[in-house]
């Protein structure tokens, strides 16, 4: 696996839609998730989800996204089952009971948010990240500075990852316990190196602004961009998908 | 083509200025190359070069800088960043996209350069640096080396007058460094760029630099072809700059009248001198 956001080669369907296309489906097929709480049509989104991941070949990916948010959404579900008692009752509650209704609800959570996120997140590792900010300035007008700087702050995430990995391996050989002790203990060593990594990343940051400017930043316009992104049959036809997930998610919740 | 007049600067959060009285004329299509001990004011000799001085860095600014005729202080930095290339120390910093191909295109999508004509510059770019089979890379995957290459690259594709280097091999082996050096001579020598580049490898400079400028508390203290300059071997040892091995070899053979031709720059010229010797 990549680093954090970073670009995974491929030639499939995913990876040669248009960047806009692809998130405009993502973020199409996450609403759609959070619009109904019909199971059958969540497990159905998540299968197409992991079908999606198959296609361009990022299971092990999807699947290492999956556990994580498997972790999130459980505190919500156990959340959820204490304090939302509905339906029949299964196990009585010092503050109320836990119902057939707070079980669904609970699942409806854990498969709502795995079946959001997978999208998303393959949306973002199938596409470069210079397409997803040059195609945001020509195709949705987004003025580039800001789309620079959204692509500058994912860009520079990993480098002050590995600065950060620097500075504690400086501390390890100089007698910091950074693996003894609890998750508090270590948050608690860790803290005073974030004053070393703001210098760095400060004194990176502006390095980075002096390169982009001396080479033309200030000049550059929505015409700039080399690369067309045309929307192609295949978008169209993804969009329209997006769109008709959304509208069955919004029936099946009213109806 | 680099015309340095008097030029002193205080940076504003010090106390004494870093570069003093420095005068310096490089004519077009020079290959210059810039030592001296840590801290003796290059890199601020380079930043007066390419604009980030005054443009970027706050301070003092005395005399006249000029570059292809436009004086560094009333032009802007993008007008100055037409004619020159700039590749700082930080290679990491520099990098602004995430691919290969990206990174050579973000400079002449922004100076706007005819889209027909693009394709052929990023190509041509990219083997001018050997690396046109990195092309598709993600920049995170590259070597240091490889990376050097593409921040060069990346320069190289706007087609610059001029072309400043900070430590262009600060963090390579002697192999790598001494390959981007012959690929920046071909280039320049090709096309008929000037170059200056700040260097810590001596060896390296005397070998390919036109010119070698051995800076010292901010001051000018040897501006001359290489061969010239090292024949003052002690005199730049006392600057902290270390000549070859083989020309301080061979300058103490001269001291000592045991050798009369002139300065060695490198291992293969020593050897050969070393033999007349013996012989």
């Amino acid at each position: 696996m990549n680093g954090f956001l970073e670009y995974v080669p491929g030639d499939s369907l995913l990876h040669r839609l248009n960047p806009m296309a692809k998130i405009a489906f993502a973020v199409l097929f996450a609403i759609a998730c959070f619009c109904t709480s019909n199971l059958i049509f969540l497990a159905a989104m998540l299968v197409l989800g992991i079908a999606l991941a198959a296609s361009c070949k990022m299971m092990r990916p999807a699947l290492g996204l999956m556990k994580a948010v498997l972790a999130f959404s459980v505190i919500l579900a156990v959340l959820l089952l204490l304090t939302n008692p509905s339906g029949d009752v299964l196990v009585e509650l010092p503050w109320g009971y836990v119902g057939t209704g707070s079980v669904l609800a609970a699942l409806t959570t854990i498969l709502r948010l795995e079946a959001a996120a997978i999208p998303l997140f393959l949306a973002f590792y199938v596409t470069k990240l210079t397409d997803l900010s040059n195609a945001a300035v020509k195709v949705l007008h987004v003025p580039y500075k800001y789309a620079f700087t959204f692509a500058s702050t994912v860009h520079f995430i990993p480098v002050f990852m590995n600065d950060m990995a620097a500075i504690m391996e400086a501390q390890t050989a100089r007698g910091v316990e950074f693996d003894q002790g609890g998750i508090v203990k270590k948050v608690r060593l860790m803290v005073p190196l974030c004053v070393p990594l703001l210098v760095s990343s400060v004194r990176k940051t502006n390095s980075a602004a002096i390169a982009a400017e001396v080479r033309g930043f200030d000049l550059r316009t929505r015409e700039s961009g080399y690369k067309a992104y045309p929307l192609t049959v295949a978008d169209v036809a993804v969009l329209v998908l997006a769109v008709a997930l959304l509208a069955a998610a919004i029936l099946l919740q009213v109806l | 083509m680099i015309h340095i007049q008097d030029f002193t600067f205080r940076y504003r959060e010090s106390e004494r200025p870093v570069v003093e009285g420095v005068t310096l004329d490089i004519p077009a299509g020079v290959f210059a190359g810039i030592t001296g001990a840590a801290g003796s004011g290059k890199s601020t000799l380079t930043y007066a070069m390419n604009g980030i001085i005054p443009h970027c860095y706050p301070g003092d600014f005395y005399g006249t800088v000029t570059v292809d005729g436009v004086d560094t202080c009333t032009a802007t930095l993008t007008d100055l960043s037409r004619a020159v290339g700039s590749v700082c120390q930080d290679i990491d910093s520099q990098i602004v996209t995430s691919i290969v191909e990206d990174e050579v295109l973000y400079g002449l999508e922004n100076f706007g350069v005819p889209h027909d004509r693009i394709e052929a510059r990023v190509t041509e770019a990219l083997e001018a640096m050997g690396i046109a089979d990195l092309r598709e890379r993600a920049i995170a995957s590259l070597s240091g080396g490889q990376k050097q290459k593409v921040a060069i690259a990346s320069v190289l594709a706007l087609h610059p007058k001029v072309l400043v280097l900070d430590e262009p091999t600060a963090e390579l082996d002697p192999a790598s460094s001494r390959q981007v050096f012959e690929l920046l001579a071909a280039y320049a020598r090709d096309n008929g760029t000037t170059v200056v580049v700040v260097e810590q490898k001596i060896a390296l400079l005397s070998e390919f630099a036109d010119v070698l400028i051995i800076v010292d508390g901010g001051r000018i203290r040897f501006a001359a072809p290489p061969r010239e300059v090292l024949a003052h071997s002690e005199e730049l040892l006392e600057l902290g700059v270390n000549c070859p091995r083989s020309t301080t070899l061979m300058n103490r053979l001269a001291n000592a009248g045991l050798y009369t031709g002139p300065v060695c720059c490198d291992v293969r010229e020593a050897s050969e001198a070393l033999l007349e010797v013996v012989a």
